[in-house]
């Protein structure tokens, strides 16, 4: 079997009355594609907000290659734990190629005094992240949007570029949230083929995603959560075809 | 003639400061109305060595600049962690008390001020050899401002500003560039306060107001809010304007509320019909 990325143990998280994470372990490996599905509100996204460090666990622990994953955002975010957003939230003054340079996990420029002076680490590290960036946009057939300001891009193409962000992370964890939702034609197809790609090069990926037909395109396999707990884990045919949870998504039928 | 070089070194003062406020609320989106304290920190620390010790003035400014990022810094540690409003609030506290504090002190001369500050550069272009320091000092200011927030720095500071938890999750330390642009934009405002001291040789806690919050805010929005050239421009339309009224000649019991008039006017105008300010684009943040 090829090397655990990403390990959760026992992880719960409660906002008042309402369980998001209710005791939840799960392991992802290099080259998964874990779907998750369920009702809304079952918890899904705030299980990315577990792993991602927007919000802290009541209990349990999270492991990104073997190493405890503590600390907010932008350090998990440092180690290796690449996400996208819903809404994409995109930086909405900036261009394309701004967006996703912001994104590089080692970013020199973040000093006030070597931004300012040019050192070579910022020059050498702002040229790799250039490059990073441009190639992904070619993979993507989107180079030509480089310079764009993003707001003025189509709405299937923010939600690509707002995947070629979280890629100038290489690390090896990539959370995707609603990737598809509004996304159709060519802008679908080069999703499903980035994603395929980001997988069999190594990462492990997880899909947060209503959308069946592509979760079953592309997930090697799929959870199914409710309430804050993980039901089942299997292949995608043995999800969608279990009477139990088709009723929980869908909602029990009245005879 | 002195007169005019005496307006240059008010409007490069003022450049100083709008430039300054912009990179914290233009660029930075860290809402704070607390900048004239930090001037007045910088003015008051000036002024009262170069009253009470032999120090040379560049030390004494130096020192008025090192005080007011200390505050700033403190101010930032307890309250830049959460964001938002909690800051604006807290700002308003922050200047609030302390300028009642300095209105209380008596070595800092109380509600009265400091007017025995020593005399700089004395002779007949002592006004001009100001007027060349205040915009060379206003030129490195604008360049500093103008190369960080061109570069990666700025870069990230603008993401942070359009998104901050987006921001987080693409690895950049909000609270650490949050902290870095705050200390950097108070300190320039000290270093305008040391110079507005040695230049006017007279200050006093009224200056230092509320008041100069909103004429230095009026500056940045009617300019252009997160622009290299919108505080600029601001703070020469801001500083003649008044002085053109006074030649209108209207009795004094006018001029105060026509000027006020015409600040928040403006505000209010600008707000309305061109939010981007006089030489703003609709993306405000790049660096024009």
């Amino acid at each position: 079997m090829s090397r655990e990325i990403l390990r959760l143990e026992n992880v719960s998280k409660r906002f008042g009355g309402i369980v998001v994470a209710d005791n939840i372990s799960l392991s992802l490996h290099a080259g998964d594609v874990l779907g998750l599905i369920g009702p809304n509100g079952a918890g899904k996204t705030s299980l990315f907000n577990l792993i991602s460090g927007l919000v802290q666990p009541d209990a349990g622990r999270i492991f990104l290659d073997g190493t405890p994953l503590v600390g907010s955002l932008h350090r998990r975010a440092r180690a290796g734990v690449a996400r996208t957003w819903q809404h994409m939230r995109l930086f909405r003054s900036m261009t394309v190629l701004e967006n996703m340079l912001v994104g590089s996990r080692n970013y020199p420029g973040e000093s006030m005094l070597a931004s300012i002076f040019g050192t070579t680490s910022v020059r050498d590290s702002e040229a790799g992240s250039r490059r990073r960036a441009l190639e992904v946009l070619e993979r993507m057939g989107l180079a030509h949007t480089a310079n764009s300001v993003v707001v003025d891009l189509p709405f299937g193409q923010q939600k690509l570029i707002g995947l070629a962000r979280a890629l100038m992370n290489d690390g090896g964890c990539l959370l995707l949230d609603e990737p598809m939702a509004g996304v159709e034609g060519r802008n679908y197809e080069t999703m499903q083929r980035i994603v395929r790609d980001e997988a069999a090069a190594g990462r492990a990926v997880c899909v947060v995603e209503h959308n069946v037909s592509f979760i079953k395109d592309l997930c090697t396999e799929a959870v199914f959560m409710s309430f804050g707990r993980i039901l089942m884990r299997g292949s995608v045919d043995d999800l969608t075809q279990s009477r139990e949870l088709t009723e929980l998504y869908f909602g029990a039928a009245h005879a | 003639m002195d007169y005019l070089a005496s307006m240059g070194v008010l409007i490069g003062i003022y450049v100083i400061l709008a430039t300054s406020y912009n990179l914290i609320i233009g660029y930075g989106g860290l809402n704070t109305i607390a900048h004239p304290i930090f001037f007045a920190l910088g003015a008051y620390t000036a002024a009262l060595l170069s009253i009470e010790t032999s120090l040379p003035a560049v030390v004494c400014i130096a020192a008025g600049i090192g005080v007011a990022v200390v505050a700033s810094v403190a101010l930032a540690m307890t309250t830049l962690r959460v964001s938002g409003d909690y800051l604006l609030i807290a700002s308003l506290g922050f200047q609030l008390g302390l300028l009642q504090a300095i209105n209380n002190l008596e070595f800092a001369g109380g509600p009265a001020g400091l007017s025995n500050i020593p005399m700089t550069f004395a002779g007949p272009a002592r006004s001009w050899i100001w007027l060349v320091i205040t915009a060379a000092v206003a030129a490195l200011v604008i360049w500093l401002v103008r190369r960080s927030m061109a570069g990666p720095f700025g870069r990230a500071v603008r993401a942070m500003r359009d998104d901050e938890e987006a921001c987080a999750a693409l690895g950049r330390s909000l609270f650490a560039m949050k902290v870095v642009i705050f200390a950097v934009g108070c300190g320039a405002a000290g270093l305008a306060g040391g110079m507005y001291a040695y230049y006017f040789q007279y200050i006093s806690p009224e200056q230092f107001s509320i008041a100069q919050s909103a004429t230095i805010l009026t500056m940045v929005v009617l300019g252009g809010i997160g622009t290299i050239w919108g505080p600029i421009v601001g703070a020469f339309v801001l500083v003649a304007l008044p002085q053109a009224i006074t030649f209108l000649q209207l009795p004094s019991s006018l001029v105060g509320p026509l000027q006020g008039l015409i600040f928040t006017s403006l505000v209010i105008i600008f707000l309305f019909l061109r939010p981007h300010g006089l030489v703003g684009t609709r993306l405000a943040g790049g660096v024009h």
